[in-house]
């Protein structure tokens, strides 16, 4: 009957997850050996963990492979830099003598060259994954959106006067 | 063999696919793979491509012929 379709359609949709927000965990479960954190909400999360069905040894090999894939999207000279310095800087392509710092973990450090000016009320933004990562997996993406998305960067970041460590990495 | 770093809580896991193999299995691996990028695409997130010895973001057609990509987390201040 036509008149039950548009309720057919909504009940498959509603039975196949699409209308009703999934916590990640649970999401995450049900997408076989590969988790696709993007199609679940996990603010409920506390701050710098993965989930309660997470073990020390899963916290473990994840930041291990995150190791290995941040090596691998920094590539060899950058990721040297990084263990030297503890840092790496990406000079900013919009704002004239502006440097974005970026350290593991934490937030970015705007840095400005004499006589240059912030467009930004304190010294620090703060940017997280909408997903838990480990800290040195999200910090390669981080250094990718402020070397290829700036403007990215600049719609999302929230200025902040002091430093803290990220809250949705761990 | 290509293959698709897909980064989530694990660290990463990965997506392969064969271009170079001619069978229905390779071939639904390659789909497996578009269908994974533009999913992630469509709700918020980057992806880069491996482009001599690192990653740059990539707005372009998934190519079954590339090395590498990455799917990167949508961000968010705060």
């Amino acid at each position: 009957m036509p008149v039950l379709d548009p309720l057919r359609g909504l009940w498959q949709r509603l039975l196949a997850w699409d209308l009703l927000p999934t916590p990640g965990p649970e999401g995450a479960r049900r997408d076989g050996p590969v988790e696709r954190p993007w199609r679940y909400y996990w603010d409920h999360l506390p701050k710098r963990t993965a989930g309660a069905d997470f073990s020390a040894r899963d916290y473990q090999d994840a930041r291990q492979r995150a190791e290995e894939v941040a090596r691998t999207t920094l590539g060899d000279e950058l990721w040297q830099r990084l263990m030297m310095d503890g840092y790496l800087d990406v000079p900013s392509r919009r704002y004239s003598g502006i440097t974005y710092r970026l350290t593991i973990g934490h937030r970015i450090r705007v840095i400005c060259a004499p006589g240059a000016r912030s467009p930004w009320p304190y010294e620090y933004l703060c940017i997280n994954p909408t997903y838990p990562l480990p800290e040195l997996e999200f910090f390669a993406h981080l250094f990718l959106y402020a070397r290829d998305r700036e403007d990215t960067l600049v719609r999302v970041a929230a200025p902040q006067p002091w430093d803290q460590r990220l809250g949705r990495t761990f | 063999m290509g293959r698709i770093i897909v980064a989530n809580r694990r660290g990463h896991q990965l997506v392969e696919w064969n271009a170079d193999t001619d069978s229905e299995e390779a071939r639904q691996s390659i789909l497996e793979a578009e269908r994974i990028l533009r999913e992630a695409r469509e709700k918020g997130c980057a992806v880069s491509r491996k482009v001599g010895t690192q990653h740059v973001l990539d707005d372009g057609a998934f190519d079954p012929y590339a090395e590498e990509y990455q799917i990167i987390a949508p961000i968010a201040g705060g």
